[in-house]
């Protein structure tokens, strides 16, 4: 951890591997969170690959603040999917994923799957602050840094989502 | 339902949706992220000094190319992004010069590639595709399509007038979407021992409407792309792995 700011440092200096090397650990994260906005297994990969590069040309934008990375890079996902939304792709006639066998029998829980399609019934904006809050665990803030908006309004932002999945859901039990 | 009991089956839910992101996907973002140049250094413009004297040899090229006079039959390969140049009734690409690149979003689009580009390797094992995938980007629409084992031996890319595509050997032939086409042909490959995905693509993409696997037989691949506008292409072979990138130009 404390070569991060030196990688970061060389990273800006241009050297590619360097910033390779810190996006490492965000790959997943941020893969999941392009998969469930899309919910494209294969355009995901292509708008994490797509805002890396982003994120390359953009980097002397986080000046050196290492620890602004996570969220900023996640930022910049999300505007990928927002962006490869727009750009109509979306509109195509997805062919169903193959699955293994422990996804098929994974898919068989059926709360998981009641849950799974009013996840997707909400609008991508919508799934954006639940993965950030419930699936990759962020801190409130990092949450709010993400969505670019204040910490109040990524909690509201998160609980409403979360009560259109279960309306009885109190404040409590969110936070 | 408790708040840990909803957390957990929404992350059960997200992980059903996204699965794991594929192996290959680490290796792939490091290879694109080192081939591209940071903004606003001195990397930057050696990338610009390169593209342009890119163009200038194959502009060169071109026009010392003693075989030229022999391809031109008719116009097919739009190399303009403007849409009045219709294509002529021949199935024979022209070698038309390279147009000027598109004004379109990263990364910019250079309609460099619109007579048949072929590249060759060394007798290499038979490649197998892998995956085959298409998708919309800004400025132009992409397909993909995998290996493992390798890089196939050869690779043509053909641009055509219409979009009728011979199935194999058979005689028989298909119509597909779109009003011209690409013909891919893979020499040193197959797409049946690696590979169990659709065969026919349908997409609604600005121009790439259609990608199918016209042909599969001793050790050759044969797609065709169905293009909804000139069939202006560029395409690269990557690595990490091997995959043939090919991108049409889209509004």
């Amino acid at each position: 951890m404390q070569e991060r700011p030196q990688t970061l440092a060389r990273a800006t200096e241009g050297d590619a591997n360097s910033f390779a090397t810190l996006l490492e650990p965000l790959l997943d994260p941020a893969y999941r969170l392009a998969a469930v906005m899309l919910d494209d297994r294969s355009a995901a990969e292509d708008a994490v690959q797509e805002a890396s590069i982003k994120a390359w040309r953009k980097l002397r934008q986080l000046r050196g603040e290492v620890g602004s990375l996570r969220s900023w890079f996640l930022s910049i996902v999300a505007n990928e999917c927002r962006m490869a939304r727009r750009q109509r792709w979306w509109s195509v006639v997805r062919l169903p994923d193959i699955r293994t066998a422990a996804e098929a029998g994974a898919m068989s829980d059926e709360p998981a799957t009641d849950l799974k399609a009013a996840l997707l019934r909400l609008s991508p904006d919508e799934r954006l602050p639940l993965v950030l809050h419930f699936y990759l665990d962020l801190p409130l803030e990092e949450v709010a840094r993400t969505l670019g908006v204040t910490t109040a309004a990524a909690k509201s932002r998160i609980y409403r989502a979360a009560k259109k999945l279960k309306s009885d859901l109190t404040l409590e039990e969110v936070f | 339902m408790g708040n840990e009991d909803f957390r957990r089956e929404l992350n059960n839910a997200i992980d059903n949706i996204s699965g794991s992101p594929s192996h290959g996907l680490r290796d792939r973002v490091r290879s694109r992220l080192i081939e591209t140049p940071s903004r606003g250094g001195p990397f930057w413009i050696a990338g610009v000094a390169a593209v342009t004297i890119a163009v200038l040899i194959v502009g060169i090229l071109f026009v010392i190319n003693p075989n030229r006079n022999n391809a031109i039959i008719g116009g097919v390969g739009q190399v303009s992004p403007s849409p009045s140049a219709s294509p002529s009734a021949t199935t024979s690409p022209s070698p038309s010069p390279s147009a000027s690149p598109a004004a379109s979003p990263t990364p910019a689009f250079t309609c460099a590639n619109t007579a048949p580009i072929t590249t060759q390797q060394p007798a290499n094992p038979i490649a197998y595709v892998s995956a085959l995938r298409t998708g919309a980007h800004a400025g132009y629409d992409r397909v993909t399509i995998e290996f493992s084992n390798g890089e196939p031996a050869s690779i043509e890319v053909r641009p055509q007038a219409g979009t009728k595509f011979a199935l194999g050997e058979s005689g028989q032939t298909v119509t597909m979407a779109g009003k011209n086409g690409i013909l891919v042909v893979i020499r040193g490959a197959d797409a049946h021992t690696s590979y169990s995905g659709p065969r026919d693509l349908k997409t609604n993409y600005p121009r790439l409407v259609e990608t199918r696997i016209t042909e599969d037989f001793e050790g050759v691949v044969q797609l065709g792309l169905g293009i909804n506008g000139p069939a202006c292409y560029r395409f690269s072979v990557l690595t990490n792995p091997t995959r043939l990138v090919i991108d049409v130009q889209a509004p």
